[in-house]
Parts: C-alpha cells; sequence; structure tokens
C-alpha cells in the first residue's frame, strides 16, 4: 500500500514539475529561515557554557543609587573588590579580575597596538581557556610573563610552539620584555570573553602603588562561590564589608566631590551575563546580544514558515482539481476516507521531505549572509548537535503535519458521484484562500512601506548637514604632546602639498561637571582642542571671539561653549560669564559662543559643550584636511612624520566621514534584514498568488470557453480574470498601510532627527504592492484567454 | 439478490421537487444479465448508482443479499460494496500514475490482501485479458478499447458477485464495443451477474433481460 502510494505521489510530482518545484522551493525557504534561528538561538543560549565551572561563577555587579532616587547600573568593579571580598568571605572559594587595556608591541622596526587583559594569575584555573603549551597554575605569576592566543603566536612568531619566547611591549613609558609563559588554544566564539593577549595583574598593582581604590568602576571582577551558598546572605556580607573597609573612602569622596551616591554590589550569574541587558557590557566582556533583535528575528521567520505552510496548502488544494478524479476512483475501487487521509498526508511528507533537503543545501548557502545579518560566526558543523538535530526533526514533522492537514480532509471528503460524473465543482467562495492571500499580501505592503522608510530615515541621517566639515579630514593618532611639540609635527606634516590644514585635540571628550551663576551644577562635555580648531572645522562664531594667541590668558582662564551651554545655563549675555571647576579649583571666563553642531550621532540632541585650551589636557589626536584626490599620500606622509618624531608611537588613522557613518551601523543592519524581510515577503505572496491564480482559471475555464465561442476578446478575459485579484490586493493595502503608518511613526520617534512620512510612500508601496500581483496573476489570465474552448467545453 | 422497493430519489430545486427516481419497484436474481435502457435524462445513471450504493434513495427500500442497504451505516455499507460489487465506467476512470498492473492491484491493496495473493490475482487478470505485454504501460499509452479492458479487469480482479457497467462501450468504435460485449457475456455464463447501462439496442440484446426507464419511471 505504501509504495502504491509513494509512486502514486512521486509521478504526480513529476507529472506537475512547475507547482511541485515552487510548492517545494517555497517551503524550502521558509523551514531554511526556521533553521538559522534555531542555530542562532543555540548560539545565544550556548555562551559561556563551556566553563567547567559554570554554575559557580558569579560576575560582582554594582548598583549606585542618586539622592534624586536614580539607579545607575555598573557592570564594573575597582580594584579593591576582589581581594578584600575573597579574604573576608569563607563562602568565595576564588575571585579574578579582568582588565581591558592596550599594548604597544614592538615588532621588528614596526610597532603596533595590540589589545590584551590584565588579569590575576589564577585566570586559567578559574576559567576553562585550555592551554595548548604551559601550566595554568603558573602561567601568570611572574609579572613580566604573557599569555598568548594560537592566532597571536602564529602571528608573531610564525608557530605556536612559543613558550619562553620574548616580547617586547609597552605598557607605561617604556618599552619592556616580557616572556611568554603559555599559550592557549583561540577563545571560542560563544565566550563573552575575547581577547589575544594576556597580562599579568600584578604589573597594574605595582603601578598603583598597592593602593586599593573602591570607588571607581573600570574593571570585571569575577568569583567562585562555594556550591550550596545562599546568593542573598553573601550579597548582604559583600556590602557589609564594604561599607566597613571603604568607610574612609567614601566619606572621602562625600566630603571632597560631593559624591553622595549609595553603592551596594551584586552578583550576577556568569551563564547570565550574555542575554542580561540590565548591566552595560564593557571592559574585555564581549557585548552581548540585544534580545529584542532575537525575537524579531524569530518573529520573521515564524512568521515567514508560517506563510510557507499557508502556501503550500494553498496551492495543494488548487492542484485538487486535478486529483479529484483520482479520489473518486479510488473510493470507488475501495479506498475509504482513512486511506485517502493517509494518502495525502503521506504526500505532504514527501513533499516536506524533499523541501527539508532543499532547505538544507538553502541553509549552508545562507550561512555567510546570515552570520553578517547577526554578528556572528556560524557554522555549518554547528548544525551536528543532537538537540538541534532533533529540533529539526520535529520541524519536520510538524511543517508535513501542518501543511498536508487541510488538504488531506478537504481531498478525502470528495464524492465519487460528484467527481467522475463531471459534476464537481469547488464548492463555496473559497473564502479560506482569499483570506490567506489577502493576509501575505497586508504583510508584504506593510514590509514594503517598512523598508521604504528605514531606507529614507537612513539615508536622512547620513546626509543630514552636521554642522561642520567633515570631509577628508583624516584622524592621527598621537602620543601626549604639548602646544610647542605640536607647533613642530605641524611645520612637518605641512610640508607635503597633499596636506592642506590641520588642528589638534585632547583625546575624545567627556562629561563633567561646573558651577555656574553661583554654584548651580552644570553638565556638558569638554574637549580640550587647538587654536584653529573651530576655523578648521568651519563652525562659526556667533557671539564674541575665538581663542586668539593676542590674548596670552586665554589658554589658562578662558573657554568657548555652544549655544545649547547657554540654553541649559540661561544666560542672556554669556560673554564674560563664569565657569567654575570648584573641584580643581580653577574660575574661567566665557570668551565666545559657537553655533551647535552634531558632534555626536543624530541618534541624540545636541547637548551642552565647553572646548578650553588648557594646557593641562596634552594633545593626543591631529586631524587633518587632506587635498582632493590625494588621499594616499597624505596616509604615507603622516605615517612617514610619525615614525620619524615617535619612532615608538604606532601609526593608526582613520577617516572623520567613516567614524560617522559607524554610528548609524546598526540602522544599517536593520536596514539590511527589514529589505531581506521584505524580498522573501514578496516572493512567498506571489508563489500563493500565482497558485490561486491557477485554481481560479481551472474553474473558470468552461466559462472562458463559453465567453470566447460568445465572441469576447482576449483582453475582455483577462480583464474579467484578473480584476477578482485586484480587489483582494487593494484590501490587503487598505488593511496594512494604516497598521504600517503608526509603526513607522512608532520606530521614527527613537529619533530625535527624523523624516516625515510622506502620503507618497504608502501610496508608492501599495502600488507596487499591485504591480508585484499584477505580474502574477497575469500570466494565468493570458494562458486562461488563449485556451481552446473546444478543450474547456468537452463534455464526458 | 437485489429488490428495491418503492424507491424515490429526488432534488430541491427553488421550491420545486425534481424527480430522478419515481417509485422504482425491481428484482435482481444472481446470476443475471440486466441491461437498462432509456433517452437521456431517465435516470439509468441515478438508478445504477443507487444499485452500487455510491447513492442514496430518499425514499423507498434496498435489499442487498437480503440485507437493507438504507439503515446500514456508512462503513457496513462501504465494507458491503467494497465485497461484492464492481464498477466500469464509460470514462474508464483509470488512475492515470499508475502502470496497467498497477491499476489493476489497487483494489486488492484496499482489500488488504497479502503481496503473493496480489500478484497471482493480478497476473491471472492480465493473461485473461491478453494483456501481459502491457503491464507496465501508462494509461495514455493505450487504445481505447485496451483502457476498457484495463477498467473491467480492475473491476473484477477480487472476484465480486455483482459487476456494474455504465454505458461501457459508450467512447469505443463498433469494434472494441463488441469485443467488450462478448467479454461481459463470457464473464456472465461463469456466474457474474451483470447490470448494464445502455443505449444501445444491440448491446441490450445481450443481457437477459431489459428494463426501460422514462423520466424516472420503469416502462414496461
Amino acid at each position: 500500500m505504501l509504495r502504491n502510494y509513494i509512486i502514486t505521489a512521486i509521478r504526480n510530482l513529476w507529472r506537475n514539475k512547475f507547482f511541485s518545484f515552487i510548492n517545494i522551493f517555497g517551503l524550502s525557504i521558509g523551514i531554511s529561515c526556521c533553521m538559522l534561528i534555531f542555530l542562532y538561538a543555540k548560539d545565544e543560549l550556548s555562551f559561556d557554557h563551556f566553563h567547567e565551572k559554570k554554575h559557580q561563577i558569579y560576575r560582582i555587579v554594582a548598583e549606585i543609587r542618586s539622592p534624586d532616587g536614580k539607579v545607575n547600573k555598573e557592570s564594573s568593579t575597582g580594584m579593591a573588590q576582589a581581594p578584600r571580598f575573597e579574604a573576608n568571605l569563607p563562602e568565595i572559594e576564588d575571585a579574578v579580575r579582568m582588565e581591558l587595556t592596550d599594548f604597544h608591541v614592538r615588532q621588528g622596526s614596526e610597532v603596533i597596538e595590540q589589545s590584551a587583559l590584565f588579569v590575576d594569575d589564577r585566570f586559567f584555573s578559574f576559567f576553562s581557556f585550555p592551554l595548548l603549551y604551559g601550566d595554568p597554575k603558573t602561567a601568570l605569576q611572574d609579572p613580566h610573563s604573557v599569555v598568548l592566543s594560537e592566532d597571536l603566536a602564529l602571528r608573531y612568531f610564525g608557530k605556536t610552539d612559543v613558550l619562553g619566547k620574548t616580547l617586547q611591549l609597552k605598557a607605561g613609558e617604556d618599552f619592556e620584555p616580557f616572556v611568554v609563559s603559555a599559550v592557549v588554544k583561540n577563545l571560542p566564539a560563544n565566550s563573552s570573553i575575547k581577547a589575544d593577549l594576556f597580562a599579568s595583574m600584578k604589573l597594574q598593582e605595582a603601578r598603583q602603588g598597592g593602593n586599593l581604590f573602591w570607588m571607581n568602576f573600570y574593571l570585571n571582577t569575577f568569583v567562585t562561590l562555594r556550591e550550596g551558598t545562599d546568593l542573598q546572605k553573601t550579597e548582604a556580607a559583600m556590602n557589609r564589608v564594604y561599607n566597613r573597609e571603604a568607610a574612609a573612602q567614601i566619606s572621602d569622596m562625600a566630603k571632597h566631590y560631593g559624591y553622595n551616591e549609595k553603592v551596594s554590589y551584586h552578583l550576577q550569574p556568569l551563564l547570565k551575563m550574555h542575554l542580561d541587558t540590565d548591566y552595560p557590557t564593557e571592559n574585555g566582556v564581549v557585548s552581548g546580544s540585544n534580545p529584542l533583535y532575537s525575537y524579531i528575528l524569530m518573529g520573521i521567520t515564524g512568521i515567514i514558515l508560517l506563510i510557507a505552510c499557508i502556501n503550500f496548502i494553498n496551492l495543494t488544494v488548487a492542484r485538487s482539481l486535478k486529483r479529484a478524479k483520482e479520489i473518486g476512483i479510488r473510493k470507488v475501487i475501495g479506498g475509504q476516507r482513512k486511506s485517502l487521509v493517509m494518502q495525502f498526508l503521506g504526500e505532504s511528507m514527501i513533499l516536506s521531505l524533499f523541501g527539508f533537503v532543499l532547505a538544507i543545501a538553502l541553509t549552508c548557502a545562507l550561512l555567510p549572509l546570515f552570520n553578517s545579518l547577526s554578528d556572528k560566526a556560524l557554522s555549518f558543523s554547528y548544525l551536528l548537535d543532537v538537540r538541534l538535530v532533533l529540533a529539526y526533526i520535529a520541524l519536520f514533522l510538524l511543517t508535513s503535519f501542518l501543511a498536508g492537514f487541510y488538504p488531506a480532509l478537504v481531498l478525502s471528503a470528495f464524492k465519487p458521484v460528484e467527481t467522475l460524473y463531471g459534476k464537481f465543482r469547488f464548492t463555496g467562495k473559497n473564502y479560506l484562500s482569499r483570506g490567506l492571500i489577502v493576509f501575505q499580501f497586508s504583510l508584504t505592503t506593510f514590509l514594503i512601506v517598512a523598508t521604504v522608510i528605514v531606507y529614507s530615515q537612513f539615508n536622512y541621517l547620513l546626509g543630514f548637514d552636521l554642522g561642520y566639515e567633515h570631509g577628508r579630514v583624516m584622524r592621527v593618532k598621537t602620543p601626549k604632546m604639548d602646544a610647542s611639540q605640536l607647533e613642530v609635527l605641524k611645520n612637518e606634516l605641512l610640508k607635503s602639498p597633499s596636506i592642506q590644514t590641520l588642528t589638534a585635540q585632547n583625546g575624545g571628550q567627556w562629561r563633567t561637571i561646573a558651577h555656574v551663576n553661583g554654584d548651580v551644577e552644570q553638565q556638558f562635555d569638554i574637549r580640550g582642542v587647538s587654536g584653529n580648531y573651530f576655523s578648521f572645522f568651519g563652525i562659526p562664531v556667533v557671539m564674541g571671539r575665538n581663542f586668539s594667541a593676542a590674548f596670552p590668558s586665554d589658554s589658562l582662564n578662558s573657554v568657548v561653549v555652544n549655544e545649547s551651554f547657554v540654553k541649559a545655563a540661561g544666560w542672556k549675555n554669556p560673554i564674560g560669564e563664569t565657569v567654575d571647576f570648584f573641584y580643581e579649583n580653577r574660575k574661567c571666563t566665557v570668551i565666545g559662543v559657537i553655533r551647535d553642531y552634531h558632534y555626536s550621532s543624530l541618534l541624540e540632541k545636541v547637548s551642552p559643550q565647553l572646548f578650553s585650551m588648557n594646557p593641562e589636557l596634552k594633545y593626543k589626536q591631529v586631524y587633518l584636511k587632506f587635498r582632493e584626490g590625494s588621499r594616499p599620500e597624505a596616509i604615507e606622509h603622516a605615517r612617514a612624520v610619525v615614525r620619524k618624531l615617535y619612532p615608538a608611537q604606532p601609526y593608526q588613522y582613520d577617516f572623520l566621514d567613516d567614524l560617522i557613518a559607524e554610528n548609524y551601523s546598526r540602522e544599517a543592519k536593520w536596514k539590511q534584514i527589514i529589505s531581506f524581510a521584505a524580498i522573501l515577503t514578496i516572493f512567498i505572496s506571489c508563489i500563493g498568488l500565482f497558485g490561486l491564480a491557477s485554481l481560479s482559471a481551472e474553474k473558470r475555464a468552461k466559462e472562458i470557453g463559453i465567453r470566447k465561442v460568445l465572441g469576447a476578446s482576449v483582453s475582455a478575459i483577462m480583464r474579467n480574470t484578473t480584476l477578482d485579484f485586484l480587489l483582494l490586493v487593494l484590501v490587503a493595502a487598505c488593511i496594512a498601510l494604516p497598521l504600517a503608518w503608526m509603526a513607522g511613526n512608532a520606530w521614527l520617534q527613537n529619533y530625535p532627527y527624523r523624516i516625515s512620512l510622506h502620503p507618497f510612500i504608502f501610496v508608492g508601496a501599495a502600488l507596487a504592492v499591485v504591480f508585484f500581483a499584477l505580474m502574477t496573476v497575469s500570466y494565468q489570465a493570458v494562458k486562461a484567454a488563449r485556451s481552446n474552448p473546444v478543450k474547456n467545453l468537452r463534455t464526458e | 439478490m437485489i429488490t428495491l422497493n418503492h424507491v424515490y430519489k429526488y432534488v430541491n430545486q427553488g421550491g420545486t421537487r425534481v424527480f430522478l427516481l419515481r417509485d422504482i419497484n425491481l428484482s435482481i436474481a444472481q446470476g443475471e444479465f440486466i441491461s437498462i435502457m432509456g433517452p437521456s435524462g431517465s435516470g439509468k445513471t441515478t438508478l445504477l448508482n443507487v444499485i452500487g450504493m455510491l447513492d442514496e434513495a430518499d425514499e423507498g427500500d434496498y435489499l442487498f443479499l437480503d440485507q437493507n442497504v438504507k439503515a446500514m451505516k456508512e462503513k457496513q455499507r462501504s465494507a458491503l460494496y467494497k465485497q461484492h460489487i464492481g464498477f466500469v465506467f464509460q470514462a474508464y476512470h483509470l488512475i492515470d500514475e499508475l502502470t496497467v498492473y498497477e491499476n489493476i492491484e489497487t483494489p486488492l491493496l484496499y482489500k488488504n490482501y497479502k503481496s503473493s495473493e496480489r500478484s497471482a490475482m493480478v497476473c491471472e487478470m492480465l493473461d485473461k485479458f491478453n494483456m501481459v505485454a502491457k503491464k507496465d504501460l501508462f494509461p495514455h499509452q493505450l487504445s481505447g478499447g485496451q483502457q476498457q479492458l484495463v477498467g473491467i479487469a480492475r473491476a473484477i480482479v477480487s472476484k465480486p458477485t455483482l459487476l456494474l457497467a455504465d454505458e461501457p462501450t459508450g467512447n469505443l468504435n463498433s469494434a472494441q464495443g463488441q469485443e467488450i460485449m462478448e467479454l461481459f457475456k463470457k464473464l456472465n455464463s461463469e456466474g457474474l451477474t451483470i447490470i448494464q447501462v445502455t443505449h444501445s439496442e444491440k448491446n441490450a440484446a445481450y443481457g437477459s433481460r431489459t428494463i426501460h426507464l422514462s423520466d424516472g419511471r420503469i416502462e414496461n
């Protein structure tokens, strides 16, 4: 019996090659999406599970409560917590600290920058990062030892067996020799901790003179707890220790810096670290992904699978007219409804099997694209996991059943008397199929609108006038320079015609406070700049004046602020106002106001900004404007100058335009994801519509034959058949457009600078959807219109 | 073997009732070869369907082998006709995806015969109809007459007690038609009860009795 079913199924598939292919392909797209999302979820959930002590490891995190009730969550601590908590609490078995840092590495004549982690010496016994060479217990005991990853060893020495070799590293002021004491296997992809170079925390401790400070937050502290420890009791004990041992530092901070925040410590389980969005990820811990992404990706693939199954149902039922006769025959020669249900379920399983196999191939092909969309490095071998394989089998069975059950029920109900004697008519107005088409096209319309909105907003952000000139600007990192060293560098750099002008800045910017209007606290972003900063970037001074060499006191006592600062401080006449850096005992005067410009991403509104030429702030970056078309020359010339003047400085440069675009990397990702989803949905919806159109054409074959005989033209018949579907698609558009408008509006609220939604977007999307539908349906319409009426009007 | 008492069948169109079968009283004994004749729309096919249990009478009794068919449940009824009745259609109605062999085999599969039994029974049929050389061909590769032979083979392979034929020669030319009718005669002489619906007087003559239908009523 089984053989009979299989033969019938396969020969049927073969006879309707085109339909079968569309069906299988559509299904495989849905299954493939699901497979990819299983991979993704598996990866997300597996982070850090490879550590042996995973159930015992916790990270110490802090909650900082300010007097006005605001709570700030920090995932880092200072140096003191690890040793002091371990010493005072018996339930803490071990504690390690981890700090992100940069070394300069001398490689031959080149100096390169290498990021690294300072870790306590028990690091490799604490975490399960197996060593290729070396002993985890002794690896970092010597302060001048380092541990390399396999990849780094290959890069520096060309082989991995490098125990005992020396590296010249500069951590502080000079290059010192460090000995490689171990080589660690490359850290796995699903580890929250990622590094290639490890150095001893003892070095850091020595540099800080052994002073254990509680009150800053810049490194990660991990502890292992004894089995069965009560978390809350331990946290309470930790806070008691903190309040006791840090009492002096706490009151000192309050007295001198007005720091009245209350700090309490908590334990975050290692396994929760990756997916926890409450605590920021930094300092060597790789950023966890936002679960929102996962949910959205899962939602999208779920919907795509649903649509694929719906299409499967539609197409199968559409073809059923051709099978009606066979069903009648089988019932006459002894088949009962149950056997027919089995037969059709079996057919759907065979189809699903083909779809499944194709899906596996598709998944492998799509994996690179998916990796770039999801910021992961999933490989095919990930697929070979018992749980995953079971999940796939479940998916296969579910799909076969879901997609095959309804058609099996419908088809097995056909009455032989009706089908064999040509009295068969597909009963009802086929509400289910039509409803499904409306659903699919609503989704398509929605996604098209969403894509257009995301694209427009993205391009808007990229093309926005930021209020300063950032084209052809190159940024080069330098060691700390004062004003005279800057002059020397400037003269050397300007020797090349490729470089037009330059300016300098002290590092980045940071947020700080000062007193204005007496003792009102004002928050702002501060930058240290050289005199020609504003003219370099084309930022207009709208009130007062710029820094000037004619006023030597400028460098110590003058500051320039932006318009937002003026507004926040409530000044009517900003020139001459005082800004009191009370914690440095320095009062400065405002000499000028610049126009607001967008110095950070457009995702934030412009904040108050202050500029100073304070010589304490040494310059660490220069900006070069290079001539049109001279970019390579500028790069090379700057490299040569930096090498000549600062041979120990690694040459690092980037371009302002690139940095600005990076701000919107998340938006770029959204753009990719949504267009991908839109394309898939369009494709699958058209498949579905194609099925419905062909069903309709078969149903109406006789009617069309009669109309032709009575004299209807091809175009009249085409009009007739397509109008029906146009209506469905228009209904879909009417449903989707308001929803898309609401969703688009809500999303755009995230951006202080955003596009406005033109009606044109929505009309355009509706037109596009109608266009796709027409293209799909027209094939059937033309075929029907050109068919031979004789064939259709024959009666048995 | 078959008794129909006051059988009525009708459809309701709008407010009026249209009768397909009116007061049919009929008795058929085992071994008979009955021909049902009548003009188009006289209800011949409907009557055949009712006898073959593909359709239900609205009023009246139908006794098959002394069992009241109307009172039976769906399952019992289908078991009954599966076991006793074979159907031959004017349009042959073979399954296009299956070969001649597989077409003949299919009813045996539904009756759960063992593989060796099936093989024997099908081969016997192929032999009887001289179709052994064609067993792996598909219906569309055969002529009309050959397809009808396959249809008949399929109908009688499980040795039914009753064969119903709806215009079996309707789509065949005279030579092929004659071949089929000769075959029916032979099967009947071997003990198979046959009821055929036909237009042709010539075909009807092969039967032992003729029943005339007009407007759903038996004429005599």
